[in-house]
């Protein structure tokens, strides 16, 4: 049967990974799980890893009923039972978690994508070589 | 020129398969000196407009459809590879500028000791030419790609000056040469081919975007469909683009007659040709050097020696990263290195290996990147934000690059099962990690570490080993002076077949411990020559 991604379920998980903080809330709080899974349609590997993770949290009893306690030890149970899915999981939440403006906002970084207004070159200072131009030539004559 | 208006009926002079950084290099050497040249490349031109690097999910798609792993990338054009016997994942483009659209663009050169490792320390192979041999064609590769960076290195021989003045440091690099002076240890700002100031056709300076190894949509980073290409292009050489070579032809003598390829339609071609040179890189040529057996090949082409595949070197990668709280550095400025230590580049009798490595720094990185981290990732959980903050922008790295010595039994080999999506064998990859290799990591991460205490790391994090860092692939197909122990001779011309040529990196004998990229466009330009001036008997 085709896999069908419990959102309540990945959100929950996502929210014991990266919690609230300050005034944001945790990951599976800002809505964030419905991203993971249409992120994670695009590409076999996250997907088998998503399902691979639900899976194993939907069969670890009342995941959602449990105390945090009980659900950060069933994530550390599918992280050593399945650590190349939960690992493959875990970078896809992170990498969609720091591409949002309101956490680059807490992190005070601009935020936006490297292009195309970049930023600027400094100019080349040659006086960082005064000391290590001292040295005598050392490579090896063959 | 479009692939409509290729006719493949027709003999070209040479023809070229792979288009990356010697495939081009050589096109444009060859189709400047009048040849009729022919390059096949199973990728695309690639539009820099297009590049990830201006959406925001860019770090998500570094880790799917802009990996450097094709088999993460899966792209039609990419070939899966078999990696489960070896310690390191190789990674590649395969496109018109080949893996030069996702380099770092780091471009040192090797050593004169380099090239004599058997007589220097009594390891491998003497390589038939010297470093002297290959210098007009380094210093002419550096003036067409573009090479940033400064004259006066006291950890190798003098130089000319380079086009460009080097990039600048920046906090994080200033930083450590600092920490460097300190300990009396070398270091000097590296050669990059990135642009410190406007320099080729429509290429403008970096804009320290801070993130060029998902291709430089400002188009500073030179890679070879900005430079070679054009000028290939320009002097009448076709590229042919989205086609497959399947096998390499040969007649009843054994000499090469062409190719035979899939086109981008799916069509069944061949390509005949007066002489084949291979650009298709340390996999890709031994690949299909093997998938070219018959009957006068039995073993696959050129492969009289039984070398072809054999003694794959990748170079080996471990790193340390402080944690420097409050830094505060600025994640910009080409990923490339900022500043190269070659204090421990050569071979010294009190150690317990031979050879040595090279120091690389790497500049920050974007939000995803350090959260996912390669040294360790940020923990999740309750102490996940403290970590991240104290992480983010505070973190500096320094690579190592360690000399990998060839062992026979490190291959590439065509794998009984998995095939791409033409239904060509897959390349198999098997490599260990030597003990050598693993002695000299052992010692440079115990002295990397030491530059980071000195400049005030707050925290330590050890990679030990860097498993998708195949970037560098090397000594598949040989040079040498004997047959018995060589692919090809130091002109790259086959030994067994005097109209085949090979000019990647497969021809390196042993790999130093820098960046080879240099190496292999200074190699590809003097084949370039050798056939231009000592093999008139191609042209037509
Ligand atoms: C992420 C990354 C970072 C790197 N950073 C650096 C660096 O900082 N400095 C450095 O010196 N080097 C670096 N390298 C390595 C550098 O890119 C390579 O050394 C260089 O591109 C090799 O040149 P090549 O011509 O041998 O092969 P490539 O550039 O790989 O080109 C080979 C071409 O052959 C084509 N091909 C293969 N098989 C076939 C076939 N059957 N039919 C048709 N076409 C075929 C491929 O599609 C490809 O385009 C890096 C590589 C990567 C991936």
């Amino acid at each position: 049967m085709a896999f069908k991604p419990d959102i309540n379920l990945l959100a929950a998980a996502m929210d014991r990974v990266i919690p609230p903080v300050d005034d944001l809330a945790g990951a599976g709080g800002m809505g964030l799980a419905e991203v993971v899974v249409e992120k994670s349609q695009a590409d076999d590997r996250f997907w088998d890893a998503l399902s691979t993770v639900l899976n194993a949290l939907a069969s670890s009893n009342e995941f959602l009923a449990n105390s945090g306690d009980a659900q950060e030890d069933a994530l550390r149970s599918v992280e050593s039972l399945q650590p190349v899915a939960f690992n493959l999981w875990l970078d896809v939440v992170y990498t969609i978690y720091y591409m949002q403006p309101e956490v680059h906002r807490r992190l005070s970084w601009h935020g936006r994508p490297p292009q195309p207004d970049g930023n600027v070159m400094p100019p080349w200072d040659e006086s960082v070589l005064d000391v290590t131009r001292q040295r005598e030539p050392f490579w090896r004559q063959v | 020129m479009t692939n409509a208006d290729h006719n493949p009926k027709r003999t070209a002079e040479v023809l070229i398969v792979g288009a990356g950084a010697s495939g081009a290099a050589v096109a444009a050497s060859l189709a400047e000196d009048g040849f009729d040249v022919v390059c096949i490349e199973q990728g695309h031109w690639q539009d820099a407009s297009k590049f990830p690097t201006v959406k925001p999910d860019y770090e998500l798609r570094a880790m799917s459809s802009w990996s450097i792993n094709p088999n993460k990338r899966k792209l039609p054009e990419d070939y899966p590879v078999n990696n489960d016997d070896s310690a390191i994942e190789p990674v590649m483009f395969n496109g018109v500028g080949g893996s030069t659209i996702l380099w770092a663009a780091h471009t040192p050169r090797l050593h004169p000791s380099d090239f004599r490792v058997k007589t220097l320390d009594g390891v491998a192979d003497d390589w038939p030419i010297s470093y002297e041999d290959l210098e007009p064609w380094y210093d002419l590769n550096d003036h067409v790609m573009g090479c940033a960076g400064i004259a006066g290195d006291p950890a190798n021989p003098p130089r000319s000056e380079r086009p460009m003045t080097p990039i600048p440091l920046g906090k994080d690099g200033e930083m450590l040469a600092g920490a460097f002076d300190r300990l009396g240890w070398h270091w000097w700002p590296s050669d990059n081919y990135v642009n410190s100031t406007r320099y080729g056709e429509g290429r403008d300076a970096c804009n320290f975007c801070g993130h060029n190894m998902m291709g430089c949509y400002q188009r500073a980073k030179s890679s070879t469909d900005l430079n070679y290409w054009p000028r290939a292009v320009d002097h009448g050489a076709e590229l042919v683009t989205g086609a497959r070579v399947r096998e390499i032809t040969t007649d009843s003598s054994g000499r090469a007659t062409g190719v035979n390829y899939q086109d981008a339609e799916g069509n069944d071609q061949h390509q005949a040709a007066r002489a084949v040179v291979m650009a298709a890189n340390g996999v890709g040529t031994p690949r299909l050097l093997l998938m070219s057996k018959s009957e006068n090949h039995p073993n696959g082409l050129a492969n009289s020696s039984g070398m072809v595949g054999k003694n794959l070197m990748f170079h080996v990668y471990a790193g340390v990263t402080g944690i420097f709280p409050d830094h505060e550095g600025e994640w910009v400025g080409p990923a490339a290195n900022m500043i190269l230590s070659q204090e421990f580049y050569e071979t010294d009798p009190g150690r317990d290996f031979v050879r040595g490595y090279s120091y690389q720094t790497g500049r920050g990185q974007g939000p995803g990147s350090t959260a996912r981290g390669g040294s360790p990732r940020v923990p999740w959980g309750a102490d996940h934000h403290a970590q991240m903050q104290r992480r983010f922008r505070n973190t500096v790295g320094l690579g190592v690059i360690g000399d990998d010595l060839p062992e026979q039994h490190n291959s590439v080999s065509l794998d009984p099962n998995l095939t791409d999506n033409s239904g060509l064998p897959a390349p198999k990859i098997t490599y260990t990690v030597s003990d050598n290799s693993r002695a000299l990591l052992d010692h440079a991460l115990i002295q990397g570490q030491k530059v980071l205490e000195e400049a005030g790391a707050d925290e330590i994090m050890v990679n030990r080993f860097s498993r998708e860092a195949g970037w560098h692939l090397m000594g598949t197909a040989r040079m040498g002076d004997d047959p018995e122990r060589s692919v090809v001779d130091s002109n790259g011309q086959s030994h067994d077949i005097d109209n085949l040529f090979i000019v990647d990196g497969s021809v390196f004998v042993t790999g130093g411990a820098v960046n080879p990229t240099p190496t292999i466009q200074a190699i590809a330009l003097r084949t370039a020559d050798y056939i231009t001036n000592e093999r008139e008997d191609l042209k037509a």
